[in-house]
């Protein structure tokens, strides 16, 4: 009956009748026939949610089995790698899956055989107490049981004594996310964000490295994603990677020879080129919903024909910047990257490298800090929209300063800080879409034209509904900039700075 | 949900292996079937290997929702879960009530815990009492083991009598012979008035005595379980084809 009873173990390595039996001195063990081995395949997205999450998702012989901390199992025959679980077909693994990030795909992280056995606990009398289900999980090199010891109703005293029985095998885990580790060892964890320990009195331009060095890796993790287009957010962390590179190059003035920053910043640059227009189209394509949402019904032939267009464009500019990540050119550039950012010997040095990181990290923000506060405080309803996107860029940068030198000052504080200005930040973002959204529609519009500047009818009304929506938009995203900027330039958030960023100055 | 009781008010016809391979059956067929074992000198529990619980009488204290679903114990088979022999008949009133009322608190718990139930048997008592009124009341239908002897023509009698007596509707009664032996000519005689006298009354199904039913004791199973081809089995599923009929669709 369903609502029993259940929890999940893992155990290291082939679980027996007999030492189950040692475990369970109260109850005898009866195995049943064990199923034949097959193949299987362990799914999660890129950042590992579902392990984060403490899930595990099998994929074997067109059936899909999520497994959780709960106790609780849910299968549907579907087929799941490659998938966004939000385009599942309405049912419980769906339904499972809601929270899964809504960009992501399904990818394999493993790859092995599985097969699996079921025990029985009886008492004296020969009756049913529990039931143990056994699945076995091997990868080429290691292996791993995963235990659901299920209850039946009325017997919750066996339930216990069974369940804290298995617990108490040498190795046992009550996490069926340890079957990642143990089955895939030394597989790196990726992360988009990963914390980078640096020492207040580390040299700067140490620190610097550190980062550049760190990015570099994560762009690396996002590259065979980019290739198999398995989803968007492989690209997008490839170039939020590089541009956190470029922005440590631009930002930590003076901890490379001037030189060598411009060198650098080329080839920062060279790298990222490439990408852009791929991403653009990202964006679009993601956003086809909502500007269908946007004009009437009356305009959605065209607006059909435009994202025809942009499909077929991103076709062709994926398979470029696929061909370019595959190329050895590129892998040349990036391993000379990995071999300088090794360590901060190898670069020029300029004359800010040897000052102390947190000296060096207040300086900057401090510096930075003042300037958002200068230009958002001229900011009127006169104001012309560049002023605007300054304070944008500006925030960026005081953005990733904080970021990067996070780990050198109080959490708590710093956290306070930050959530007003990503709420500015946000606004900021939306005003700039508009404005780059209604640039590249006018583009597009430019690009599709015949010589003599005639385009598609439709194609003009539906372009022409959506940048009269889009400016509005814009408008109204900008009357919002100067009541956020207010809630951010509070006496409150003034005296963190201060006492954070500025205090060792007086 | 459907109420099945089997039901005797004279000892040793088949009545307990009656309600274990009825209750076996009705979850074999994909129904979820809670067997009440209400019969103190019964054995549905045993059969199953289920053992009393102390709880139930224990925790007195108890409201009743917890106490009835916390005594509820599942069997081996799936589908197949046991009350065992340990209520009060004020308890199984109580009980009964309950079940029967879709919005009570012991009916919502069973749902919630996704264990609510499509076809309940009851193992009753062999005796006439306010209980087994209410029972003849609350249930869709009556199963009635009769041995084809004398003695079995008086109680049946006797039970038609009670239904007479107290106005209730003779449609829910379900005979069907028991422990037939064809050798015997009594048995054979007896059936045939019975037959006659009651004929709306008698299913078509006849269980004869069998050692394989017999063995359910040293089994503790169902006989369809260890003896799925014998004589036997084959008496038991066409009795479950006959009753399943009866109570008409379950869900």
């Amino acid at each position: 009956m369903t609502g029993n009873q259940s929890a999940f173990f893992v155990v290291p390595d082939g679980l027996s009748a007999e030492t189950l039996a040692q475990a369970l001195d109260r109850y005898t063990v009866e195995s049943r026939p064990r199923q034949p081995e097959r193949a299987f395949a362990l799914l999660d997205c890129h950042d590992q949610s579902l392990q984060q999450s403490g899930r595990l998702l099998i994929e074997a012989a067109g059936m899909l089995r999520l497994y959780d901390n709960r106790g609780d199992s849910v299968s549907q025959r579907l087929k799941g790698r490659g998938r966004f679980p939000k385009d599942f077909p309405e049912g419980p693994m769906k339904q499972a899956l809601s929270g899964f990030p809504k960009l992501r795909a399904l990818g394999v992280v493993g790859e092995g055989h599985i097969s699996r056995a079921d025990f029985l606990v009886l008492d004296e009398l020969q009756k049913t107490q529990a039931k143990l289900h056994v699945t076995a999980l091997s990868s080429p090199n290691e292996r791993v049981e995963l235990v659901q010891v299920e209850g039946l109703r009325g017997y919750d005293r066996a339930f216990s004594a069974v369940s804290s029985a298995i617990a108490g095998i040498k190795g046992a885990q009550a996490d069926v996310a340890a079957v990642f580790p143990q089955l895939f060892p030394g597989q790196a964890r990726y992360q988009a964000k990963p914390h980078i320990p640096l020492g207040k009195t580390e040299p700067a331009s140490e620190a610097a490295t550190d980062i550049i060095s760190t990015y570099l890796g994560v762009a690396r993790q996002n590259e065979a994603g980019v290739i198999k287009d398995i989803d968007t957010e492989y690209l997008h962390d490839y170039r939020v990677s590089l541009r956190r590179i470029r922005s440590v190059l631009s930002l930590f003035k003076g901890v490379y020879s001037e030189a060598e920053t411009a060198g650098l910043k080329r080839v920062f640059s060279d790298l990222m080129q490439p990408t852009g227009r791929v991403r653009d189209l990202d964006v679009y394509l993601l956003e086809k919903e909502s500007f269908f949402n946007l004009v009437p019904v009356s305009l959605n032939a065209g607006l059909e024909e435009m994202f025809d267009a942009f499909q077929k464009e991103r076709a062709r500019e994926l398979n470029r910047l696929s061909r370019w990540l595959r190329g050895s050119e590129y892998e040349k550039t990036m391993r000379s990257l990995a071999a300088r950012f090794e360590s901060a010997t190898d670069l020029a040095s300029g004359p800010s490298a040897n000052l102390g990181a947190y000296e060096y990290a207040c300086a900057l923000i401090w510096k930075r800090y003042r300037k958002v506060c200068k230009l958002a405080r001229s900011i009127t309803p006169d104001t012309p929209d560049e002023v605007v996107h300054d304070l944008r860029i500006h925030c960026k940068k005081l953005r990733y300063l904080m970021e990067f030198f996070g780990p050198l000052f109080d959490d708590k504080g710093f956290k306070t800080i930050i959530k007003p200005l990503k709420r500015l930040q946000d606004n900021l973002g939306l005003f700039n879409d508009c404005s780059v959204q209604q640039e590249a529609l006018l583009e597009f519009v430019s690009t599709s034209s015949g010589r003599s500047g005639q385009i598609n009818g439709q194609l003009a009304m539906a372009v022409g509904g959506l940048i009269a929506v889009l400016d509005q938009r814009q408008r109204q995203e900008r009357d919002r900039v100067i009541a956020n900027f207010e809630h951010f330039d509070s006496p409150k958030i003034r005296q963190l700075f201060r006492t954070l960023f500025h205090s060792a100055k007086e | 949900m459907k109420t099945i009781a089997c039901y005797s008010n004279k000892g040793g016809v088949g009545k307990t292996a009656t309600s274990v391979n009825l209750a076996y059956a009705f979850a074999q067929a994909g129904q979820r079937v809670l067997l009440c074992d209400l019969d103190p000198q019964g054995a549905s529990g045993f059969y199953l290997r289920v053992k009393p619980s102390k709880k139930l009488t224990e925790a007195r204290f108890f409201e009743d929702v917890k106490r009835f679903t916390k005594s509820i114990r599942a069997s081996d088979f799936e589908g197949l879960d046991v009350l065992p022999a340990n209520m009060t008949y004020r308890d199984f009133d109580v009980f009964l009530s309950r079940m029967r009322n879709k919005r009570s608190r012991l009916k919502k718990a069973l749902v919630s815990v996704g264990g609510d139930y499509d076809v309940i048997v009851l193992d009753c008592p062999p005796n006439f009492s306010t209980l087994s009124e209410n029972i003849f009341k609350a249930s869709d239908l009556i199963v009635v083991p009769v041995i084809p002897s004398t003695l079995s023509e008086r109680t049946f009698e006797q039970l038609i009598g009670f239904f007479d007596a107290h106005k209730l509707p003779k449609k829910k009664i379900c005979a069907f012979f028991s422990m037939v032996q064809r050798r015997k000519k009594l048995h054979l005689e007896t059936m045939e008035t019975m037959q006659k006298q009651y004929r709306k009354r008698f299913l078509k199904t006849v269980v004869p005595f069998s050692a394989d039913i017999e063995r359910m004791g040293q089994y503790r199973a169902p006989v369809l379980t260890y003896a799925g081809r014998s004589v036997a089995a084959s008496a038991y599923k066409s009795l479950f084809k006959e009753i399943k009929k009866g109570v008409g669709p379950v869900k």
